[in-house]
């Protein structure tokens, strides 16, 4: 999800920048409102940004590969506070990762769209859809995570094959993926981990944080 | 010492432990433990002759001691904004 300056076309980076602009009117339309109503709002998205900050530049080792990766803590996100005012969270640590050398300042919005987008609103579905069929909340929130954190980088695989390979894009676009994949999946499995157990934690200790930042635990 | 706090001292000690842990078995195994997005983008940028630019200065340019030294000040800052508005949200809680 951290795609570098230079590797993508100017015409994939505009159009990677376009969408992930939607997107953000979105939620800063969002962030006034609630802020509006609720002047704690705003200290509360902070300490969820501060948290997909750390989160999603953490290098974690995978021995069984020789490698590291980032889990993204967007479905997380999205399920305690709402879809768009994570993008919005996103968008900014993906601001600051670029000065510590994570992503590129013209594939911004290929980046937003990959963690900020996919992985809030694919993990969002799936917790949503989880819950639906009667899962319960940990069991929910964990696959959101796990789905939210595999589809990023499937998205990002995605971003580099149509761009860099359009001759030849569904098959490059497999290879990328099946290169972040053995990484990724037990990044994934981590990611379900602390995804159900934040997510439940606060909902047993604190629902009304749930309640206060917009979030979608409740129903 | 409250409960939450007990167990955010015991995640950030097994987080700890086990990105250790992860990190020796990496390093005996000789493995480079490099960076999968490096690594799958660099694959991906060959096929057209492209390379990695940075047009915003990262802590990459100070060598390995500034990567050390960035990610340190960035888990610092994030873990005291944190812990800031946690506190907020604990004494609203308790309002």
């Amino acid at each position: 999800m951290h795609i570098s300056d230079g590797i993508l076309s100017l015409q994939w980076n505009a159009i990677w920048y376009v969408i992930a602009l939607i997107f953000i009117a979105f939620g800063i339309r969002e962030i006034k409102q609630r802020t509006s109503e609720d002047p704690s709002y705003m200290p509360l998205l902070a300490l969820m940004g501060s948290a997909i900050f750390v989160i999603a530049v953490w290098h974690i080792p995978v021995p069984v590969t020789g490698s590291c990766s980032h889990p993204i803590g967007t479905p997380m996100s999205a399920i305690i506070i709402g879809p768009f005012a994570t993008v919005i969270l996103s968008t900014i640590a993906l601001i600051l990762h670029i000065f510590l050398a994570h992503g590129g300042i013209t594939s911004l919005g290929a980046n937003t769209f990959s963690m900020g987008i996919v992985g809030t609103f694919v993990g969002l579905g799936t917790f949503l859809l989880f819950r639906k069929v009667g899962a319960s909340i940990w069991l929910s929130a964990g696959f959101a995570g796990f789905i939210g954190s595999v589809m990023t980088y499937i998205t990002t695989a995605f971003e580099l094959a149509i761009s860099l390979n359009p001759d030849s894009f569904f098959q490059q676009w497999i290879i990328y993926s099946l290169g972040f994949i053995p990484t990724q999946l037990p990044l994934a499995i981590a990611e379900f981990i602390f995804t159900a157990a934040i997510v439940k934690y606060i909902v047993d200790a604190k629902p009304e944080i749930i309640k206060r930042l917009g979030g979608v635990v409740n129903g | 010492m409250d409960n939450f706090i007990k167990n955010c001292i015991i995640l950030l000690v097994v987080c700890t432990a086990l990105m250790c842990v992860l990190s020796y078995v990496g390093y005996i195994s000789g493995a480079e433990m490099g960076g999968t997005d490096a690594a799958v983008e660099e694959t991906a940028a060959e096929t057209r002759g492209l390379e990695a630019e940075g047009i915003i200065p990262s802590v990459e340019h100070f060598g390995d001691m500034g990567e050390y030294v960035g990610f340190t000040l960035a888990g610092i800052v994030g873990g005291f904004i944190f812990g800031y508005f946690w506190i907020d949200i604990k004494g609203d809680n308790n309002a």
